[in-house]
C-alpha cells in the first residue's frame, strides 16, 4: 500500500489538488463567498500595498495637476466633486420622485416607505486581479459600516454591490459580472426589466422586458427599488439594440451601463437606512420584473 | 517551504498586486493580462510536478480572493491548466520571448473559455462567449509573458535550477 502510494504520490497530489477545489466550488457555486481567516489574512496584506501603490500614483498625478493649475482651484475642485457625488444622485433620485409624484398624487394615503440612504465616500484601489473579473476593491469596510450587499452607486448611476469585504476594504462585484441582475424599471414608459450582466465590459443583457412593452432605442433604466435591491431612480444605462420577435413572450435588447467602470476613482456607498441590495440568483427574474 | 517556493509566492503576490492597480491606475478596459497564469504555465514547464502543482494552486488562490467569484473557481482552473500544460509541455518552447508568448496565447484563450464555462455551467449564470475581451486578454497576457518568464528565471538561476524539470507526470 506504501509502495503504491509512494509510486503514485505525484498523480495522488495532483488529482487531489483538482478534487478539493472543485468540489468546494461545485458545493458553494451559487452562494456568495463569505471570506476564512486565510482569506482576510492575504487581503490584509495585499490590499494596503495596493492602496499605497494607487494612493501615490494618484497623489503624483494630483501633486502635478496641482502644480500646473491654480492652487487654490485645484482644491476647490476636489471638493466640488465631491459635492457634485451627492447632487447628482439626489437629482436623480428628485426627477424620478416627480414623476413617481405626478402618477401619484391622487393618492392621499402615500407614504413614502424608502427609508433614508447614507451615502460613504469610497476610493477605488484596485480592480479585480483577473481579466474575467468584475470587480472593484474600495478602501472601505466593515469597521466603517460597510454591509455585504450594500449597494454601490457613482455619480452617473449604478456600480454594483459589495460582494466581500474585511474590516478595511471591500470588493464590490459589477453589475456587468454574469452574477448580477437588477429590477429596472424605463423612466419613459414604466416598463419593468431586468438588467443582466454578461462579463462583457461594455454592456450588459435586458431580461424580462415584455414584446409588449413600447421599449425603444436610447430609453433610461434607473432601478425599480424594492426591498433588499438597490434604492429607487439611480440610473443604470440606456437600451440599445431592441429587437422584436413575432413570437415569445419578451423582447431582446442590450444595457449600456451609465457608468464607465475602467475610470472611477471615488465612488460612494448606500448605508443605513437604506435596503440591502443583493444581486438576484442568476438565471431567475427580479421580483416585479417579467409577467 | 523552501526559499525558492518563498520567492515564487512572493513573485505571485507581487504580480497579484499589479494586476489589480496597473490595470486601475491606465483605466485599462480589455487588454488585461493574465499574469498569474503566466505564473501557471512557467511551473507547468519548469517545475516539479508537486511543488509546481501546489504553486500553481496559490496562485488560483491570489485570483480567487481577488474575483468575488465563488470560491475556488480559480484555483481549480489553475491546476487544471497546470495538468493540460505539464502533459503537452514536450511539444511546447518556451526558450525564446515570441515563443513564450504565442504558448501564453494559447493558454490565455484556453483558459478563458475554460472559464467561462465552468463559470456559467455550475453557477446558473449561462454561458456569454465574449470573444473581443477573451482575445485582448489574451494578447495582453503574451506581451506581459516574456518578461515574468524573465523574471522567474532569475528566481530560478539564483538556486542554481538551470536544468529544466522532467518533462510530464514521472
Amino acid at each position: 500500500m506504501h509502495s503504491i502510494f509512494k509510486r503514485f504520490r505525484e498523480p495522488i497530489f495532483v488529482i487531489a489538488l483538482l478534487a478539493v477545489p472543485f468540489a468546494i466550488f461545485f458545493v458553494k457555486a451559487k452562494q456568495g463567498r463569505d471570506l476564512n481567516v486565510l482569506d482576510r489574512a492575504v487581503i490584509f496584506a495585499i490590499a494596503p500595498v495596493e492602496k499605497v501603490i494607487t494612493l501615490s500614483a494618484f497623489a503624483v498625478i494630483d501633486a502635478w495637476h496641482g502644480y500646473v493649475a491654480l492652487r487654490n482651484v485645484r482644491e476647490e475642485n476636489v471638493q466640488l466633486r465631491r459635492d457634485n457625488l451627492k447632487a447628482h444622485q439626489l437629482e436623480q433620485q428628485a426627477a424620478e420622485l416627480r414623476l413617481e409624484n405626478d402618477r401619484l398624487r391622487h393618492l392621499l394615503d402615500y407614504v413614502d416607505k424608502q427609508a433614508p440612504a447614507r451615502l460613504m465616500l469610497a476610493r477605488v484601489v484596485a480592480v479585480g486581479a483577473s481579466p474575467h473579473s468584475h470587480t472593484l476593491r474600495i478602501a472601505r469596510g466593515s469597521d466603517d459600516g460597510v454591509a455585504k450587499g450594500a449597494p454601490v452607486i457613482a455619480p452617473e448611476g449604478v456600480v454594483g454591490i459589495v460582494s466581500q469585504l474585511t474590516g478595511s476594504y471591500s470588493d464590490v462585484q459589477l453589475i456587468l459580472s454574469p452574477l448580477s441582475a437588477i429590477p429596472a424599471v424605463s423612466q419613459r414608459t414604466r416598463s419593468r426589466s431586468t438588467v443582466k450582466g454578461t462579463g462583457d465590459i461594455s454592456r450588459c443583457k435586458l431580461t424580462y422586458a415584455l414584446r409588449t412593452d413600447d421599449l425603444q432605442e436610447g430609453d433610461v433604466l434607473v432601478t425599480a427599488g424594492g426591498p433588499g435591491f438597490f434604492p429607487h431612480g439611480l440610473r443604470v444605462g440606456r437600451v440599445v439594440n431592441v429587437v422584436k420577435r413575432p413570437h415569445g413572450l419578451f423582447l431582446d435588447a442590450e444595457v449600456i451601463p451609465a457608468v464607465d467602470f475602467s475610470r472611477l476613482d471615488e465612488v460612494a456607498v448606500v448605508i443605513e437606512g437604506a435596503p440591502r441590495a443583493q444581486g438576484v440568483a442568476a438565471g431567475g427574474p427580479a421580483p416585479g420584473s417579467g409577467p | 517551504m523552501t526559499l525558492r517556493t518563498a520567492l515564487v509566492l512572493l513573485v505571485a503576490i507581487a504580480l497579484t498586486i499589479l494586476e489589480s492597480v496597473i490595470p486601475h491606475l491606465l483605466h485599462l478596459r480589455a487588454a488585461r493580462p493574465d499574469l498569474l497564469l503566466i505564473v501557471v504555465l512557467y511551473l507547468a514547464l519548469r517545475d516539479d510536478v508537486i511543488q509546481g502543482a501546489a504553486l500553481s494552486a496559490a496562485a488560483g488562490y491570489l485570483s480567487d480572493l481577488t474575483s468575488a467569484t465563488p470560491a475556488f473557481l480559480y484555483t481549480f482552473l489553475a491546476v487544471l491548466t497546470f495538468v493540460v500544460v505539464r502533459t503537452a509541455g514536450a511539444a511546447l518552447r518556451t526558450e525564446g520571448g515570441i515563443q513564450s508568448a504565442a504558448v501564453a496565447f494559447g493558454a490565455s484563450l484556453g483558459h478563458s473559455l475554460l472559464a467561462t464555462l465552468v463559470f456559467g455551467f455550475f453557477t446558473g449564470a449561462g454561458l456569454h462567449f465574449e470573444l473581443a475581451p477573451m482575445m485582448w486578454s489574451a494578447f495582453g497576457t503574451a506581451i506581459a509573458a516574456p518578461f515574468v518568464f524573465a523574471a522567474l528565471r532569475r528566481v530560478d538561476a539564483s538556486f542554481q535550477h538551470g536544468e529544466e524539470a522532467p518533462r510530464g507526470f514521472r
